[in-house]
């Protein structure tokens, strides 16, 4: 369905649906929904199901528009609370999907019981708040027909069991399998991963062996033929839920950490002395109470230390850090906490999530989401300049990118002198960053902004900058 | 011999298709009264052939 210009931007992301779609306008989060929906709708807004997920704030805010408005062309429109920071699968970390599977597992068993059921069970299906997850496609309910099994089993296995299987019984990190296909891991392609003594580990024989078997040899059937034989045969509701309960012990069962093989990277943190991470800290809690934004980056997140001193002052906070198990390790500490404002996700900075699916936009990229009023790049830069040999000038410009005009950069410079920097120049030719110096440093800074604010680190090999940008 | 090597099946599935096996297979997952209308459907299914086979001669 075309929808006229009438202020309303589609959302990229939604369209597999034809039944309903979102769009954006004014700045609200809205879904048209056809009149097949609109009855699933009005029917899930009248249950307690409805009532209890929302309160519960397991599924995300909706309330639909009263009158209908009459330059779109639906039935039926809802306006949905928006969700901070719109994140996508392959920047979670390993809990963090498995939490959302569980959220996913605990909403479709709430749903069979009051009679209701999801048509789909998509990872996409659930987004942040901070480090709560929240089911947000109010439009994949619909009634529950008696003796049919979950649409959404086959999504599942996808985009949630089988990246968790891959990183808890293989050990590799999921993030790259999902980042590659939108649509998941198939159960082919997890057959020849699985194969041998590891065709035993828990969840596979069922789940990826014999739903791949079964996948291949009814490949033929038209699913709607196979829903009545089911029918006919006595599945139930009650097999429904054995179904979802037998997964949710398995997901359950998949705690593995994955910080366990990653923690090398965290004397990145611990090389400071005491006086340089007080210093550090006093400064990032002056800049930000400063610029008091709306939203904050924590580049380089690390354990998070910033990001929390970041959330004193900004009503949300995006940590992004490069390794798998540290922001796992963050997650899980967030979680416990029952924090709901900082959002930490795995993003390599030098290689950030790129637009993927249908014409590259389908899931935005990483640096057309992730504009913030304030963005930290704490012992980042050297990182990416003599780590990755990213250009200077090329490093402070997609920094600027990030920020949103008038907004703060705070970053730290490492002189070529400190040890951490030595070390990273000790792996390159000698000479190879003739420009790597405070002074060129600050005189591109000096092009991109106005520097407000400037502190020596006491060890006196790493200086601090407050830049307002572009305003 | 893992079936590896076998046909690849026809596995692109469309969005908000569930797939037929991986319908069948939610029955086999769900313990043993699943596993019994498994079995029922496919005993169905075979009975189903073996009636329709001599009405197609004839």
């Amino acid at each position: 369905m075309t929808v006229p210009d009438t202020g309303v931007r589609v959302e990229p992301g939604s369209f597999r649906d034809p039944g309903n779609r979102v769009f954006h306008r004014a700045g609200e989060v809205l879904r048209g929904l056809d009149e097949r929906s609109a009855r699933d709708w009005r029917a899930l807004s009248a249950s307690d199901l409805f009532r209890d997920l929302t309160a519960a704030g397991h599924l995300v805010g909706t309330e639909e528009l009263v009158p209908t408005p009459v330059d779109v062309p639906w039935a039926a429109v809802l306006r949905h609370d928006r969700i901070p920071f719109v994140s996508h699968p392959y920047e979670w970390s390993y809990a963090m999907l498995r939490d959302a599977a569980l959220l996913h597992l605990d909403v479709l068993r709430a749903a069979l019981e009051a009679g209701f059921t999801t048509k789909d069970g998509s990872a996409y299906n659930v987004q942040w708040r901070g480090a709560r997850p929240v089911f947000i496609d109010v439009g994949s309910f619909e009634a529950l027909r008696d003796g049919e099994p979950w649409a959404g089993y086959r999504q599942f296995c996808q985009t949630l069991l089988y990246p968790l299987l891959i990183q808890a019984h293989l050990g590799l990190d999921f993030q790259p399998f999902l980042r590659a296909r939108i649509d998941g891991v198939e159960p082919d392609q997890m057959r020849r991963l699985f194969a041998g003594t590891r065709r035993w580990r828990a969840g596979v024989p069922t789940h990826v062996h014999l739903h791949g078997a079964m996948q291949a040899r009814h490949a033929d059937a038209s699913s709607s033929d196979v829903r009545a034989q089911l029918r006919a045969a006595g599945f139930s509701r009650e097999l429904a839920l054995a179904t979802v309960r037998g997964l949710t012990r398995l997901v359950r069962r998949l705690d593995h950490r994955p910080g366990d093989s990653h923690w090398t990277d965290y004397q990145r943190t611990c090389a400071y002395s005491v006086p340089d991470r007080q210093a550090k800290e006093d400064f990032v809690d002056r800049a930000a109470a400063a610029t008091a934004p709306h939203s904050a980056l924590d580049l380089g997140a690390n354990d998070g230390r910033y990001a929390r001193i970041a959330a004193r002052h900004a009503a949300y906070v995006v940590a992004v850090e490069q390794d798998p198990g540290v922001v796992d390790v963050l997650y899980r500490a967030l979680r416990d906490e029952g924090e709901g404002r900082i959002l930490p996700l795995v993003m390599d900075l030098a290689d950030p999530s790129p637009g993927g699916g249908w014409r590259g936009v389908e899931r935005a990229a990483f640096v057309d989401r992730a504009r913030a009023d304030l963005v930290l790049a704490l012992a980042l830069v050297h990182h990416l300049a003599i780590g990755r040999n990213v250009p200077l000038p090329d490093v402070l410009d997609q920094l600027a990118a990030l920020t949103e005009p008038g907004g703060s950069l705070v970053v730290e410079f490492v002189h070529p002198d400190d040890p951490m920097a030595r070390r990273l120049l000790a792996n390159k030719p000698d000479g190879l960053f003739p420009d790597y110096r405070w002074d060129a440093f600050e005189a591109l800074l000096a092009r991109r902004g106005r520097v407000v604010a400037r502190a020596e680190l006491p060890s006196g090999t790493r200086t601090l900058y407050q830049v307002v940008m572009g305003g | 011999m893992t079936g590896e090597g076998r046909k690849a099946a026809v596995t692109h599935l469309a969005y908000l298709d569930a797939g037929s096996g991986s319908l069948i297979v939610q029955a086999v997952v769900g313990g043993v009264a699943g596993v019994a209308v498994a079995a029922k459907l496919y005993w169905r299914r075979l009975v189903t052939r073996f009636r329709r086979q001599p009405t197609d001669q004839g």
